[in-house]
């Protein structure tokens, strides 16, 4: 895990040394290598990595892992544009942030005991503040980052709480010795509480629908690489850690999770539906993760194998999607210094090239087969249909609203009239093709394979 | 950073002493002091605006969808239509910008507030009769929660247009042409003239047409205060200040202070004085006789209008009568006053630069017209007077509607001459449905739109006073 964190602590002298007309091409380089030792640890035998104390890999670790390492190139390439007009030192502190919540959530999903995982799933917010309330477009941002930190201390805090608990009582919280290490949690109030205090900081991170208020705001807010870490990682952060607190719960799993099942399955329909009123389109996407990660809570909390192999799926699929849904918007919004889907329209006769980015990207949302979009969802609709029979009606038709509005997405950006107002902008950069094209290309390698992230052996 | 903390420094803020106050005592305006402080405090707690040393609540946001220069009659039909017209609640986030909330300069509050459906050109004649039946439904249309109906106002005496033997041909032509398109106007011949108005002195005249429905005059300051009440309902952002540079941004004069607004569009509603705003956004820079060296050519021109006292005058049922000669009048109120004026002709143009009235025009080029045509004028006595600007376009006196053909982001509802305040709500409607449609649905303005100053394609209104 060294060859993975010390790099990416190195990126901080090597961005703030290098010249200014090096500095993107030297970042880009220097993730991107990153990126591929990650690589090497999807492939290992039994797919886990205990070399060290303090870190390890693991099947359920190593998607996230790699998507992490992957996301930070994508991020540099995206910011160029938009950063353009600062100063160089801007620049750098601005990848530094960037770095520096690398940093942290390559420890986080890494880290073998719990309290090393509360700490810098802490620490992972104050980078994530600092580009949303600094770097972002409009005055609304500080109330978005306002709502973002309160929303995840105050969900976190009971946790932190629960966790000492825990290790005074257990002795220890490895999570590879957990499975062995644990006490039963039979019904009981204390009992209770503590299962809420665990995973009360998940739910508000995945989000919960209840809790998901911050959400649209800090993403919609959020300047581009924000938002791309935002959709792409700091959610997953969530059911990652709602995954690895579980095996401590049984078996109150059963009983207490079953209003957060229903309030995720009723959310998933809600948020689904918020998205086809909505005349923004950033907003329009970050209620469509919160639709999402709704199916990967019902996923997590129905505990069973197959379920638990949808949820990675459709992490690390909802991961690239989103991300990418977000570069496009933000292309959008470059050109046309507006949010509205109304100032772009019938984009497709400007910009063929765009409209494939478009479709790919709304194809891949609305969980298109073969895509890992489908793999996940049909893994945990089977799963939470064999829970219980009548969350069907709700997946079903959450599916259906999510097709609606993915292609209500597409048709009114890409096709129809063009606007007169958009007849002048220019066309896509090849960085910004470079940008798409390596969202798009591990989803659909990843079509191929998907027992790559499959976490089969958790 | 540092220069706006100086300019602070230079301008009165919230908590520097008042002549008056002792220091540390009880002061008489203790609730005001209160409520800056509390201003003061909010601004400084995270969430609400954008600088945490000082209070930027008077500044215009740093994004706006759309952002309409000039808060005007026109500025604001077009913000009213574009939050009435778009597809969601809250979809487009629009930003009036006005120089001058007082409006003491512009051409909407100066205006005589007349209305009337007889043009020549069929566009015209659409805009009018929507606007007349937008006026005539105004308390459905502008009606906001708690607050009292409007009164326009409007008396629905018509317009009467008098020919003579020259422009006889000619006005049966429009009147034919007016009453195709649906505006009832009809025509009369000295005869009638004298029958219905017998304060009227027919020579010279060979033809008059007289507007019976929809013509007449309103309050223009009723429906522009209305319009303002409306569209702040509605959410649109208000501001007081001054565009001043411009690249793809909007930037704001506001004392010393200035603000960079971004945008997607901007809409140049601002009358008299468009002419800057497009110079801003860099329309007419470019060789001559191309489409980038076009520019726009509406210029403010000074316009007076008198008013006058005359007891013996026409009474209570007199329309809006326009001369032969272009002087026109109106009456004013029940009190024997009336209103009116003559536009000048290119060598008599007063000089625009400011609303000074020029009293001897009155004596020498409007009074002997007055008195020829009715001749209880003879023993009127000017009570009052005042100027204003007509936001004129050299080009054929017709408006300016619709984007420009190369810098798209920039649409205009401007150049009116004379008749801007009651094409507003249809003009208003235009500019929305071409930026929300892509094209004009209700009524179409093509022939109205910029590139016809490049193409040379004049559309020529006769009857304009």
């Amino acid at each position: 895990m060294l060859k993975i964190i010390l790099p990416t602590i190195m990126m901080l002298p090597t961005m703030w040394l290098s010249k200014t007309h090096m500095m993107w091409i030297n970042t880009m380089t220097c993730s991107l290598l990153i990126s591929i030792f990650t690589l090497m640890m999807l492939y290992l035998p039994n797919n886990s990595c205990n070399l060290s104390l303090n870190f390890f890999s693991d099947p359920l670790t190593s998607p996230l892992l790699m998507l992490t390492a992957w996301l930070l190139p994508l991020m540099i390439l995206a910011t160029q544009q938009h950063l353009h007009n600062n100063s160089a030192p801007r620049k750098k502190l601005y990848i530094s942030m960037l770095v520096f919540l690398q940093i942290s959530l390559i420890m986080t999903f890494s880290a073998t005991e719990l309290i090393l995982f509360y700490i810098l799933f802490e620490t992972t917010l104050i980078p994530t503040l600092i580009i949303i309330t600094r770097w972002g477009y409009q005055p609304e941002r500080l109330n978005a980052g306002s709502y973002f930190l309160f929303y995840t201390l105050a969900g976190s805090l009971p946790l932190l709480i629960t966790l000492l608990h825990y290790f005074s009582s257990l002795g220890s919280l490895n999570i590879l010795t957990m499975t062995i290490n644990t006490k039963e949690m039979m019904l009981s109030w204390t009992n209770n509480i503590m299962w809420l205090g665990c995973m009360m900081a998940f739910m508000v991170k995945m989000p919960l629908y209840g809790l998901h208020l911050w959400l649209p705001k800090a993403h919609v807010e959020a300047p581009i690489a924000g938002s791309m870490v935002l959709a792409a990682i700091l959610l997953k952060l969530g059911s990652y850690g709602m995954m690895r607190v579980t095996p401590m719960l049984n078996p109150l799993t059963e009983k207490m999770s079953y209003p957060f099942i229903v309030l995720s399955l009723w959310g998933m329909v809600m948020t689904s539906s918020i998205c086809l009123r909505q005349a923004d389109l950033k907003s329009l996407i970050a209620y469509s993760s919160v639709s999402h990660m709704a199916l990967v809570i019902l996923a997590i909390l129905i505990q069973t194998p197959w379920s638990l192999t949808g949820a990675m799926i459709l992490m690390i699929a909802h991961g690239l999607t989103s991300s990418l849904l977000f570069c496009l918007a933000n292309s959008n919004y470059e050109r046309v210094h507006s949010r509205t889907m109304m100032f772009t329209r019938g984009l497709q006769a400007l910009f063929p090239l765009l409209a494939l980015w478009w479709l790919l990207a709304n194809l891949t949302n609305l969980a298109l087969p073969p895509t890992i979009n489908l793999m996940g969802e049909l893994l945990t609709i089977l799963a939470s249909f064999s829970w219980s029979n009548f969350t069907i009606m709700f997946t079903g038709f959450n599916m259906l609203i999510t097709a609606l509005y993915s292609l209500h997405m597409f048709t009114s950006t890409q096709r129809g009239p063009l606007t007169y107002s958009t007849s002048n902008v220019k066309p896509l950069f090849t960085r910004e093709n470079t940008l798409m094209l390596m969202h798009m290309a591990p989803i659909l390698l990843l079509t191929l394979n998907p027992k790559t992230i499959m976490c089969l052996t958790p | 950073m540092l220069p706006r903390v100086l300019s602070l420094g230079v301008r009165r803020g919230p908590l520097t002493r008042r002549p008056g106050t002792l220091r540390g005592g009880f002061s008489l305006d203790w609730e005001e002091k209160l409520s800056e402080i509390k201003k003061k405090i909010q601004s400084v707690l995270p969430g609400t605006s954008l600088h945490p040393l000082y209070d930027s609540s008077h500044l215009p946001p740093d994004h706006s969808d759309v952002v309409i220069v000039g808060g005007g009659v026109l500025g604001l039909s077009v913000a009213y239509w574009l939050k009435k017209l778009e597809k969601q609640r809250g979809a487009l986030r629009v930003l009036v910008v006005e120089r001058d909330l007082t409006y003491s300069q512009a051409s909407s509050a100066l205006s005589l507030g007349g209305i009337h459906q007889q043009f020549s050109l069929p566009e015209n004649i659409h805009l009018s009769l929507f606007s007349a039946s937008f006026l005539r439904n105004i308390n459905e249309h502008l009606a906001v929660v708690d607050a009292p109906p409007l009164d326009l106002q409007f008396n629905p005496l018509g317009y009467l247009w008098l020919a003579s033997e020259k422009d006889a041909a000619a006005m049966e032509n429009n009147v034919k042409v007016q009453r195709q398109e649906g505006a009832k106007v009809c025509l009369m011949s000295p005869d009638q003239l004298r029958n219905k108005f017998p304060w009227i002195n027919t020579e010279g005249v060979a033809l008059a047409s007289y507007g019976m429905e929809d013509e007449g005059w309103f309050d223009p300051w009723c429906l522009l205060q209305g319009l303002r009440r409306k569209v702040q309902s509605m959410g649109v952002l208000f501001c007081q200040g001054e565009v001043t540079r411009e690249s793809e941004l909007v930037k704001m004069d506001n004392s010393v202070e200035y603000q960079p607004v971004e945008c997607a569009l901007v809409i140049n509603a601002a009358g008299a004085w468009s002419a800057q705003i497009a110079a801003l956004a860099g329309i007419g820079k470019g060789p001559p006789d191309t489409l980038q060296g076009t520019k726009l050519p509406v210029e403010p021109r000074k316009r007076y209008v008198y008013v006058w006292h005359c007891p013996q005058g026409p009474g209570l049922e007199s329309p809006l009568v326009a001369d032969t000669s272009g002087t026109y009048f109106r009456r004013e109120g029940l009190g024997s006053n009336y209103l009116g004026g003559r536009s000048p002709t290119e060598e008599e143009e007063p000089d625009p630069e400011n609303l000074e009235v020029d009293h001897d025009f009155f004596q020498d080029k409007v009074w002997p017209h007055l008195a020829q045509r009715v001749p209880a004028f003879e023993t009127l006595k000017v009570q009052n007077a005042w100027a204003g600007y007509y936001d004129y376009n050299t080009f054929d006196q017709n408006g300016v509607v619709g984007p420009h053909p190369l810098v798209v982001n920039m649409f205009f509802a401007t150049g009116f001459s004379g008749h801007g305040l009651q094409q507003a709500p249809g003009v208003g409607r235009a500019v929305a449905e071409m930026i929300l449609e892509g094209r004009f649905q209700t009524i179409n303005l093509d022939s109205f739109l910029f590139s016809r100053f490049y193409l040379g394609e004049k559309i020529q209104e006769d009857n304009i006073i």
